[in-house]
This record gives structure tokens, C-alpha cells and sequence, in this order.
């Protein structure tokens, strides 16, 4: 049985894919497309996750820059070329709470309490082992996440260490060959003390940890042995301390005894660890420090402490003394340069080395300065240099590590790992930038594509007189002889532009880009949540023009701009141009941005606008050319900002929109002509808003409208006023808000196979809601009094006019209650996606379904409602007839959209994300909702090309346009139309950033990538040429004829 | 820096799924497909909505731990690879069962087939995201029968004079006689002359019918006598 409906699923793959011409070909690779992987912005609160250089021994030694990153990835990067070695992509609910590295091999901890224990060859990222702990149910979530975890390695077993691994804070396992030998857990589990480090010894495992005291915390040990696991001994030591865990620093040195560091009132000292725990803590001879830095070189028994006014010292622990090797001339806070980061690192033979690394206000450098304590014959070697590094362009840089090689013996080489606040990985080898990886752009959180003017001839070309034209012209003739030879050439092999040329052909050329002839290369311009915006080439990903914005006049220290979800809006583009298109050449496309400036707290002061010419980045407020060496300024909108829009009024102009949360309504620009531009708006302008009911403590969705009134200052202003509120079932809180997605409508109806037709709903006001149950707790109460009170996720087309609900459907919440509906809204067609686990019914079966529904005016074909000019408030605006399909679709789906062409002729494809890595594009035609069930197709329906009913959507390869490309983590999708009616460009973000070219109806306004040129032109020349040769045969004849007549 | 809040929750644990909860355990069995861990590249196997799941590791084996009882559909997630999906029953603690299952097909009522535990699964086919492409090709070109015919009329219309002046020339004069009453059909086709056409149509048949077969080799000489003086006339 299973063999016959594999035969007929598989019968019908090759008929689609036989069918199916939008494939691609494996030489358009990376021509057409293009695919940057990231690894996330470094997590550099804790040397437990922040980027470390690592070197892998043997002949030939490599090294390798490791990092665990916000992205939640565990990321290797080739120092030498900053290339991504290998990554792993830990799932969102398994969060990475820390790596180790030893040899070969990294060991990670991730998910609450460090749940899983995975083991990574550092060469390949192969995944050597994966081992849970604990359910993660009963895992420690524990801020910061890394705490109450630790991994030490042990002896080597069959060419693998063993582990002795920390979860929890309270819990030691031993873990030999990926099982466990022994597990130890603490008696009071945890209530008491969180342990946070472990040191292994031949002796014995010292297990450390906090213990919350009244205002304060002490240390406390516990030894256990190696071998069994059994207590050897457990004390509290005597201290205080009030920081917690950066206040305190183990250090494991080999040769000697381990010790323990804490700060304890503005004292520095140390203990000795042995298995009966029987020493006391003292003090090193100068013991006033107030704060310790762990520079990652705890097996040398060297670490960084710090006096009060800031001064470093490198501190070193010799056969029980402690002492200060080195002290850092002129650390000490000052105002000509920033605070100094401490980084330590290893060469070639394993000798360390401490850096300290600050930013000169005065000299606008970053300085290095290098101290090898073993070198210089063992006096202890300074080294220093000073880098330009831009801070314009990367913010500032807030972590260091480092490696150094020592070539001779007195000259140091530094190679500085820097990480900066806008999310840049660098890497500086002394005073030279080798490398520099962009990974905030895996936070891009507003995007746009604006379109680029085409290439025009230069201004000075347009204002010269005939002369010079005269001139200008017999200059160029010289390259007649090229321009023929090329003509020639192109004439004969048909070397056209294509839709599968590179658009970045064109982009050779410095200077402002300009378009390519089918309008695939464009311009990207993505702000991320590190505050800062790109300008990105969608033909090839590089990136043209990056700023950072600017804080603005209120600025506090420590506080960043973070983009408002979104509201990002092209609000001059190439066809918008001022006066005389001649004079003034295309138009200057501009950009405006709303960013709201968070506290480190968290808290939200004020929003900022910015406005911004989006092929250079320059500013557009502050007219000073200049400002490109600048941050990107900022105007001061209102205190908090609800929403934001885009008036977009043809030709008359566009208005940006902004709703704060007394309703005001604030217009950008602000001018007489926009506000009399928005007055004639108004009437239609409806939007609906989420706010949280604070009562209910839920959310609740409320349309909105927008009134004038003439203020003090005689000026019209503006504010919105609720008209309607949605009243949603019991138990149901908002989720999200998406809206539909715009785009011309080519055609109001769909003419069937009997020459009837449907009406399409096009009521362009509606929007998707989706909803979700209101709490986790009800959640819960409801799973466990199973199916009486049963739990849903809504998903409701609702007009923000008037708020009826247009069309409604509820879908199962998932197993871990959570709805996680994806859907998208074009025209009258909504296509959804959820996972269905009820199976037990009759033909039901666990899996992920996508649903295409279809909205027609009236009952029946032919009925005609006028909906797309129809007022709200109508009664016919609900009479609508909705078709809909399920589909069963193997995977889960993170981000969906639908393609968009230039005027909406084309067809319309669905292109998902889904979480296989991959890209892939969804026919409109397997999506149609009329297919016909359980028969075959009519020959009406035939000639509609539907096709009869499969449940199953196939898993068509040569339908997933990212192809080879693993695109992990994709968070959005968007597209763009292209110059060409046929094409669409698609842009995937979220960790990777992906974009290509799809045709849903293949390519029809350009010739076939098969179309022979060579064969034309020969065959045309072929007859030519017996033209050539039977003429004077022809000839010949026709004169005979008439002699012989 | 900013001052750490050490906090602690402790999750609130559905102690009834923790306690019943078993590991499933399985291998990625190599094939000609999938030979080995480099070819699978990234793996995962997942349960159902992909809450739990597995990472294949370098042998082939994974694991999922968590797994509470009920029925769960398993399936692997590579890249380049499909793979079968298999429905898990997990009864107890120690039974369970393992069956294939067809996507798309209802979940109820489950195969008779019942597989081995630890779970073995194999890929069962390599993507191919990419139609090769058509290249130009001289011989090809030349070998469609577009081409073939157009080169045989070029060739015709070249050597049908030489032809017909080394032909039989009575054969030759019966080929333009057809030839003629051809043209004449064909005039009389567009001309709408059905009359016309009927009566060329039956003419030849008149002809054989009425003309005794002795007469045949007669106009056969004539016509060989003219194409004779023709020739001779053209040297």
C-alpha cells in the first residue's frame, strides 16, 4: 500500500518538477544570489562565552578565534581571513550557557542550567557527543545564564577526555566515554550555594561556590573525589563579598596548588586550596585593590587587580606568595582616555602575556600595550603600538583577547580580537585591520529596499554648450573602433543582458551606484538593534555605506539607539523629483528612520528620528556635507512613540506619521504642505493599535481615527481618537498585528472556465490578528483539566475602519502552549501556517499544515459587491464567499511572504523559511484553494490550470531557491519588485542574510536563457548565403528562359 | 560593569513528564545515498513540532531525552538528505514501538509493520536543487529535423536541375505532367473550383479506363523524342 502511494507521489514530483521551469541552474550560483552567513554578535559578559583565541598543537599548528554569541550560535572563525571555520546553531529554548576548549575539542553547555553537554571538533564542528544532564524543566535559570555551570576536563579515555561538568549549581557529573560515571549533587541543592567553578586535580575536585549571607556572599568549597565522587570535605571560608562573581577568580596553575582570589573591603586575598581544606586565607604584601579581572590566565597563576584610582597590576601567585609583577604606567582613570580593558593571551609556546588595550581621546588611537612576563630574560618584556581605528563607523571597542608571537627575542607581534558596540569582529595585527566581520547585521530589526537611479550623465555633461559638446564627442570617437568591435561581438553571440547576469556588473564603477537594466541591483538599507544603519548592495551583499546614530541632544551615558521594529520608510524615491527632471538629474532617494533611545536600564527616553539620503547615508536634516564623518543626527520626536506610519501620496509626496501615547499625532516634515496634505487624508486614515490593558493586564486591539483641531498657535493639529474595540472570547490575548501586504492589483476578479467570474474582496483595510491564550498559568490549567476548557490561537481578517471581522478561524495552540501561527495577506488571499498535533481522529495525522484561503464578493461567481471602493460601514461588506484548502507541509515555517512585481501581473508565489535552513517558494498554483478533491479535473478546470487535490504539498528541491545555502534562523522575508514585471527580488534575514531572484511565472518579458542566438544568426547567415550563391543561378535561368522562348 | 543580579527560579516542573520520561535512542545507518557524517553534514532528529529533538553526532547515533508517552512522529532534518518519517508509539517506560509512516497519510489506524528498537533510519534520496543546463551544441543544432529539412531543400533545390538533366527523360516528362496537373489542382483549390477539381480528380482514372494499354508506349516515345531534341538542343 505504502508502495503505491509512493508511486503516485513520486509520479506526480516529476510531473511538477518536469513542469516547473523556474529552477535554477547550478552555474547561476551566487550570480543570481547571494548568501552571507553570520555567527551573531560576540557574548562578551563573561569570559565563559566571549571570543577567545584558541591554538590547536601538532606539526602544523592552527589557531581559531572561538566565540558564543547573542545569536545563540557557537561560532569558529579563521583568524587569518576572518572566514567562518564552522558554527552551531543551538536551538532557541537550548541556550548557550558556556564553552571550553582543550586540544581539539570545544565543550558546550547550553539550555537552563547547562541541560545538554555537547562536544565539538574545533577542525570540522563535527558533533562528537551530545548528552542531556538534566530535563531541562528542572534546569536553574539562573541571570547570568552561564552561572551554576562549569566543565573541567579530566584524563583522556580512548583518544577522548572525560568530563567533569557542573550543572545546576549543584550538581557534579562525571562523564567518561559520553556516560556517566559517577554524579554528586549538593544536599541542600542549591537553596544555599550556587557553586560556579571547578578545579580538577590528581588529588581531588574542588568544587566552588557562593553562599548568599546576609548582605553579602561567602565562598564556600566542597572536595570530592576523583574517583567515586564521595565528599572529601566541605567548609564555608571565611569571607565577604559583595559582588558576587566578579569578585572572585580561581586560578588552577599545574605545577602548584590552586588557589582562590576574592576582594574582600577594597582587600585583595587568596587562598590555598588543599583536598581537607584546612588553610587560611592571607594577604599579598600590597593588598589594596578593589577589583580582580580574570584575563583568562588562571593555569598560569596570573590575573589583573586594580586600585581604586583604576591603576593595573599583573598580579602573579609563586610557590604561596602573591605579588604584583607589573604595574601599568598611567592606567589610572583619566579624562584624555577611556576606562582600560585587560585581555591575556598565549603564542606559540604557551607563554602568556597580558595586554591592556585603551582609547586615546587625545590621539583619536587605540592604544596596545603588550607585557610578556617570562621574556626579556626573565625581566619581563613592554611592548606597545596604537591602532587608527575608526569610531565613527564601529562605535566603541568593548572586549579584547588576544594572541602574540614572540619571532625574535625581543620583539612582540600582537593580534588583537576586538569586538565593538555596534557588533563588529575585528581583527588588528599591530597597527593593520586584516579583517572585519559585520555581525550586528544578524540584529537587523528595520529593512527597506530602495531603488537606485539609473546611470545619467555626469551634471557637468548636461550644463556644457555646443562647443564643448562638439569636443566632448570627437574625444569619444577615439573609442568608435571598440564600441564596433564590441557590437560586433555581442550582435553574434547574443552576449545580451540576461536575467541571470550579475546585476553587480554594474557596480565596477565608484562613486554613488546607480541601476543595473533590469533593476535587480538595488539598495538595502537595514538598521540594526546595535544602532546602527547599512546600506547594503543587494547584488552582491557588500556593504556601500554604514553610520551609527547618534544620541541625540538628551544623551545619558551607557544609553543606545534601538530602531523601532519596522519603521524604517522610503520617503523620496528615484521617481520623485524636484522641479525639472532635466536640470535636477534623478531624484536622491531619502530615508526616514524612528529609533528610541533605551537607558541601560532598559528604560525608554524619547524617540529620535532620522532622515537620511539612502545611496550615501548623509544626513538630510543637518545639510553639512560634512557630517558623513559623523554619527547619523538625530530630530527629538515625541517622548514614546506608539506607531509610526508612512502617508504615501503619490505623487504629492509622502508624510511620516508618528502616534505617541497620548494619541497627539506628530507629522515629519512638518510643514504647512504636509499637514494640508494629511488634512485631506484623514478621513481614510484608520489604524488599528495594541495597547495593554492594564487592568486585565492583557492586550487589547483598538482602531483608531484621526481628528483636527486648530491649536493656540493657529496651526491645524492632529490626534487620534479610538472608534471601535475588538471583543475577543475569553482567554484570548493579542498576539500580533500583520498587516496585508500592499502592492498594485492587476485584475478585480478571476474569469473561470464557464465565463463566469469572481469578484475579488479587495477591501485593502484589512488586516491579520492573530491571537494567542492569555497566560502561561491558564495554559497550564487548562492542559491539566484537559479538553473541557479548551485553549486556542485565533486568527481573524479584520477591516480597521470599523473592526468587524472579516473572515476568523481558530487553530490548536502547540504542545508547549504557545501559538506560533504564521500568515501573510495579499489581495484577497491568506495563506497560513501552523502545526496540528491532534491525531487522533479519523484521517488526522501530527503535522504541520499550511492553509490558502480565498475571499470572493458574494454567494456564488458573478456577484459583484464593488469591495475594493466599498465604505466600511456598508452592509454588503461582509457578504463574501471564502474558499479555503489545508496542505500538509513537511516542515516548520519561521518566516513567510508573498513575492511582488512591479504592477501585479504575475502571479503571486509564497516564499517560506522554514527550519530546515532553507528557503523555498510555494507555487501559487498547488496553493489554489478550488482544487478539485478526489476527481480529477474538468476541462474547465483544466483550462483555470488547476490541478486535482493532494494533501501533500511536495518537498520539490529545485523549488527551495537558497539551494545549497544553509540560511539559518531567517526572522523575515521581503521583497521587492524589479524592473521587470516577471521578477521579484527576495531578501531573508534573522542570522544569515540571503537574497535572490524568483519568477513565479517564469521569465516572460525576456527571452529564454535557451533562446539560441547562435543558432539564429547562423541560420539566418546560412540563408544569406544561398541567397548569395543561387542568384547568379537564378539569373542565368531566367535569362535562358527568355532566349529559348 | 554591571553589577551581576545573581537570581535563581526554579522552573516550575511538570514533575508527571519528568518522571515518565524516557530516552529514545537511534542511528543514522550510511548508504550509498549518505555514506557518511561529512555527506549528512548538520543533522537533526525531531519529534513532532521539533519541541524535542536530537543532533546526529559523528557515528550516526542520536538521542532524544524527555520523551513522555504517547504516539510522536519522528523525523530527520538534513540539509541535503530526505529521510522517512517513522511513528514512535512510546507505551511505558520500556515498550516502544517504531513504524514507518507516510506523510500525508492519516496517522490512525498505524502500520502493521513494526521496526527495531534502537531506531534505524537511512537516507532515502539527495536533494537536487539545480536542471543542468542546455548547452550549445553545432551537431545537435544540425540534427533537429527543422535543420534536416531545411538543408535537404537548400541540397534540392542545388542539385534538381543536374538530377533532371541526368533523368530518364520519360520519366522526367511524367514527372512534369504530374507536376502540371499538381499545379492545376492546387490552382483550382484556391480558385474554389470544385468542379474543376473533381473532374482532374477523376481524369486520370478516365484515362487508364478508356486509352487501351497499347497506346501508352506510344506517347511514351513522343514524349522520349522531345526530351531528346531538348537535350540536344541545350548542348
Amino acid at each position: 500500500m505504502f508502495g503505491a502511494i509512493r508511486a503516485i507521489t513520486l509520479a506526480f514530483f516529476v510531473l511538477l518538477s518536469a513542469t516547473c521551469s523556474s529552477a535554477l541552474h547550478e552555474s547561476d550560483v551566487g550570480v543570481v544570489d547571494w548568501h552571507q552567513r553570520s555567527i551573531g554578535v560576540p557574548l562578551i559578559g563573561s569570559s565563559a562565552t566571549a571570543p577567545v583565541f584558541h591554538r590547536v598543537g601538532g606539526k602544523n599548528t592552527q589557531s581559531f578565534v572561538v566565540t558564543a554569541t547573542e545569536s545563540n550560535v557557537l561560532g569558529v572563525v579563521s583568524p587569518v581571513n576572518g572566514s567562518l571555520v564552522w558554527r552551531h546553531v543551538f536551538q532557541p529554548e537550548d541556550r548557550i550557557s558556556r564553552f571550553h576548549k582543550r586540544g581539539s575539542i570545544v565543550a558546550s553547555l547550553s539550555g537552563p542550567g547547562g541541560a545538554t553537554l555537547r562536544t565539538f571538533d574545533i577542525l570540522t564542528g563535527d558533533i562528537l557527543s551530545e548528552k542531556q544532564l538534566h530535563p531541562p524543566q528542572v534546569g536553574l535559570l539562573a541571570e547570568p545564564h552561564h552561572l551554576g555551570t562549569y566543565i573541567a576536563f579530566g584524563n583522556e579515555t580512548n583518544g577522548s577526555p572525560d568530563f567533569f561538568v557542573l550543572t545546576n549549581g549543584h550538581t557534579v557529573n562525571h562523564i567518561v566515554n559520553g556516560k556517566v560515571k559517577w554524579s554528586w549533587t549538593s544536599e541542600d541543592k542549591g537553596s544555599l550555594v550556587t557553586y560556579s567553578n571547578l578545579i580538577t586535580t590528581s588529588q581531588s575536585i574542588y568544587v566552588i561556590g557562593l553562599a548568599k549571607s546576609f548582605a553579602s556572599y561567602t565562598l564556600h568549597v566542597t572536595t570530592l573525589s576523583p574517583v567515586t565522587g564521595e565528599v572529601i570535605s566541605t567548609s564555608h571560608i571565611p569571607s565577604s563579598i559583595s559582588n558576587g562573581l566578579t569578585d572572585f577568580i580561581v586560578l588552577d596553575q599545574a605545577a602548584s596548588r590552586p588557589h582562590i582570589v576574592w576582594v574582600e573591603n577594597n582587600n585583595l586575598q587568596f587562598l590555598e586550596l588543599s583536598p581537607t581544606l584546612q588553610k587560611k586565607p592571607s594577604f599579598p604584601k600590597d593588598k589594596l585593590f578593589t577589583k580582580i579581572s580574570d584575563v583568562g590566565l588562571g593555569t598560569r597563576g596570573l590575573f589583573v587587580a586594580l586600585k581604586e584610582d583604576g591603576t593595573g597590576h599583573i598580579m602573579a601567585i609563586n610557590s604561596g606568595f602573591m605579588e604584583s609583577i607589573k604595574e601599568f604606567e598611567s592606567s589610572a582613570h583619566s579624562e584624555s582616555a577611556t576606562e582600560s580593558l585587560y585581555a591575556g593571551g598565549l603564542d606559540k609556546n604557551e607563554t602568556p602575556y597580558v595586554a591592556r588595550v585603551y582609547w586615546s581621546h587625545a590621539l583619536r588611537l587605540v592604544s596596545v600595550e603588550l607585557y610578556a612576563p617570562y621574556h626579556g630574560g626573565g625581566q619581563g618584556l613592554l611592548s606597545g603600538f596604537s591602532f587608527a581605528f575608526d569610531t565613527y563607523q564601529h562605535g566603541v571597542v568593548s572586549h579584547v583577547t588576544f594572541d602574540a608571537a614572540n619571532p625574535q627575542p625581543y620583539q612582540v607581534i600582537g593580534r588583537i580580537a576586538i569586538t565593538t558596540s555596534t557588533g563588529s569582529v575585528q581583527l588588528w595585527q599591530q597597527d593593520t585591520r586584516q579583517w572585519t566581520r559585520e555581525e550586528g547585521l544578524a540584529d537587523i530589526n528595520a529593512v527597506q529596499f530602495v531603488e537606485l537611479p539609473e546611470k545619467l550623465a555626469d551634471k557637468s555633461e548636461r550644463s556644457e554648450g555646443s562647443f564643448g559638446r562638439f569636443e566632448r564627442q570627437l574625444r569619444d570617437a577615439k573609442d568608435f573602433p571598440k564600441y564596433l568591435m564590441r557590437f560586433v561581438k555581442r550582435f553574434a553571440t547574443g552576449a545580451y543582458e540576461s536575467v541571470t547576469s550579475p546585476a553587480s556588473a554594474h557596480a565596477a564603477t565608484t562613486g554613488i551606484p546607480s541601476r543595473d537594466t533590469f533593476g535587480f541591483r538595488q539598495l538595502i538599507v537595514a538598521a540594526t538593534t546595535h544602532g546602527k544603519v547599512y546600506g547594503i548592495d543587494s547584488s552582491n551583499g557588500k556593504i556601500i555605506w554604514s553610520r551609527i546614530l547618534g544620541l541625540g541632544s538628551k544623551a545619558e551615558d551607557g544609553a543606545k539607539i534601538i530602531p523601532i521594529e519596522n519603521k524604517l520608510f522610503v520617503v523620496k524615491t528615484v521617481g520623485d523629483v524636484d522641479g525639472n527632471a532635466e536640470v535636477s538629474g534623478p531624484g536622491v532617494p531619502e530615508v526616514v528612520l524612528v529609533g528610541k533611545r533605551v537607558l541601560k536600564s532598559g528604560a525608554t527616553t524619547g524617540n529620535l528620528l532620522y532622515h537620511f539620503n539612502a545611496l550615501t547615508g548623509e544626513d538630510v536634516i543637518s545639510s553639512k556635507k560634512s557630517s558623513n564623518l559623523g554619527l547619523l543626527q538625530g530630530t527629538e520626536v515625541a517622548d514614546s512613540v506608539v506607531d509610526a506610519y508612512c502617508l504615501n501620496a503619490e505623487d504629492k509626496g509622502k508624510v511620516v506619521v508618528i502616534l505617541d501615547s497620548e494619541m497627539k499625532v506628530h507629522l515629519y516634515p512638518d510643514t504647512t504642505t504636509s499637514r494640508a496634505l494629511f488634512s485631506s487624508y484623514i478621513s481614510s486614515f484608520a489604524v488599528p493599535i495594541r495597547l495593554s490593558d492594564a487592568t486585565q493586564g492583557q492586550y487589547r486591539v483598538v482602531g483608531h481615527q484621526i481628528t483636527a483641531s486648530t491649536g493656540l498657535s493657529k496651526k491645524p493639529e492632529f490626534s487620534a481618537y479610538p472608534t471601535w474595540t475588538l471583543s475577543l472570547p475569553e482567554g484570548e490575548d493579542i498576539q500580533s498585528i500583520v498587516p496585508s501586504t500592499g502592492g498594485p492589483v492587476a485584475s478585480i476578479g478571476k474569469v473561470l472556465g464557464n465565463r463566469t467570474t469572481l469578484y475579488k474582496y479587495l477591501n485593502q483595510r484589512m488586516f491579520i490578528l492573530l491571537t494567542e491564550p492569555h497566560s502561561r498559568s491558564s495554559v497550564v490549567a487548562s492542559s491539566a483539566s484537559s479538553s473541557n476548557h479548551k485553549t486556542v490561537c485565533g486568527l481573524y481578517l479584520v477591516d480597521s475602519l470599523k473592526g468587524s471581522i472579516v473572515y476568523k478561524t481558530k487553530l490548536p495552540v502547540s504542545s508547549t502552549g504557545s501559538c506560533d501561527v504564521k500568515a501573510v495577506l495579499t489581495e484577497n488571499w491568506l495563506v497560513y501556517h501552523y502545526y496540528d498535533d491532534e491525531y487522533r481522529g479519523t484521517g488526522q495525522a501530527k503535522g504541520y499544515r499550511i492553509v490558502s484561503v480565498e475571499l470572493y464578493e458574494g454567494k456564488q461567481p458573478d456577484d459583484k459587491i464593488r469591495s475594493s471602493d466599498m465604505t466600511s460601514y456598508s452592509d454588503k461588506n461582509l457578504d463574501i464567499t471564502a474558499y479555503a484548502q489545508s496542505f500538509v507541509y513537511l516542515h516548520g515555517v519561521t518566516a513567510i511572504a508573498t513575492t511582488s512585481t512591479k504592477f501585479g501581473i504575475t502571479s503571486k508565489d509564497i516564499i517560506v523559511a522554514n527550519t530546515n535552513n532553507k528557503i523555498q517558494s510555494l507555487s501559487r498554483r498547488l496553493l489554489n484553494p478550488r482544487r478539485p478533491i478526489g476527481r480529477k479535473p474538468t476541462t474547465e478546470e483544466i483550462e483555470e490550470q488547476l490541478v486535482q487535490y493532494d494533501p501533500l504539498l511536495p518537498d520539490d528541491p529545485r523549488r527551495v531557491i537558497s539551494h545549497r545555502y544553509v540560511v539559518a534562523n531567517t526572522r523575515q522575508i521581503i521583497t521587492s519588485p524589479a524592473l521587470l514585471e516577471s521578477t521579484s527580488l527576495v531578501f531573508a534575514y534573522g542570522l544569515d542574510l540571503f537574497l535572490t531572484r524568483v519568477a513565479p511565472s517564469s521569465t516572460f518579458d525576456v527571452l529564454n536563457e535557451n533562446f539560441n542566438k547562435m543558432q539564429l544568426v547562423l541560420t539566418v547567415s546560412g540563408l544569406a548565403v544561398a541567397i548569395l550563391c543561387t542568384k547568379p543561378m537564378v539569373h542565368r535561368k531566367r535569362l535562358k528562359e527568355k532566349w529559348y522562348q | 560593569m554591571a553589577r551581576p543580579t545573581v537570581l535563581f527560579l526554579l522552573c516550575s516542573s511538570l514533575l508527571f513528564a519528568v518522571t515518565c520520561a524516557l530516552e529514545l535512542n537511534g542511528k543514522i545507518s550510511w548508504n550509498d545515498v549518505c555514506p557518511d557524517y561529512k555527506q549528512l553534514g548538520r543533522a537533526r532528529v525531531v519529534l513532532d513540532d521539533g519541541d524535542l529533538s536530537g543532533s546526529v553526532v559523528k557515528d550516526g547515533s542520536f538521542s532524544i531525552s524527555n520523551v513522555s508517552v504517547g504516539t510522536h512522529v519522528l523525523s530527520v532534518l538534513a540539509h541535503d538528505h530526505w529521510f522517512d518519517q517513522l511513528r514512535i508509539d512510546v507505551i511505558d517506560k520500556t515498550t516502544i514501538e517504531v513504524r514507518p509512516y507516510v506523510v500525508g497519510t492519516p496517522l490512525n489506524p498505524p502500520s502493521q509493520v513494526l521496526l527495531a528498537y534502537p531506531i534505524t533510519v537511512e537516507a532515502k534520496g539527495k536533494y537536487n536543487y539545480f536542471v543542468p543546463p542546455e548547452s550549445f551544441n553545432l551537431m545537435g543544432m544540425l540534427g533537429s529535423p527543422m535543420m534536416l529539412i531545411m538543408i535537404l531543400g537548400g541540397a534540392m533545390v542545388l542539385g534538381l536541375p543536374y538530377l533532371m538533366k541526368n533523368m530518364d527523360p520519360e520519366a522526367l516528362a511524367e514527372l512534369k505532367d504530374q507536376q502540371a496537373k499538381m499545379s492545376q489542382m492546387q490552382n483550382a483549390m484556391t480558385s474554389g473550383d470544385f468542379r474543376g477539381l473533381s473532374a482532374l480528380m477523376a481524369a486520370p482514372e478516365d484515362n487508364r479506363q478508356n486509352q487501351p494499354a497499347t497506346q501508352s508506349p506510344s506517347t511514351g516515345k513522343a514524349q522520349g523524342g522531345k526530351g531528346r531534341s531538348n537535350k540536344h538542343k541545350k548542348h
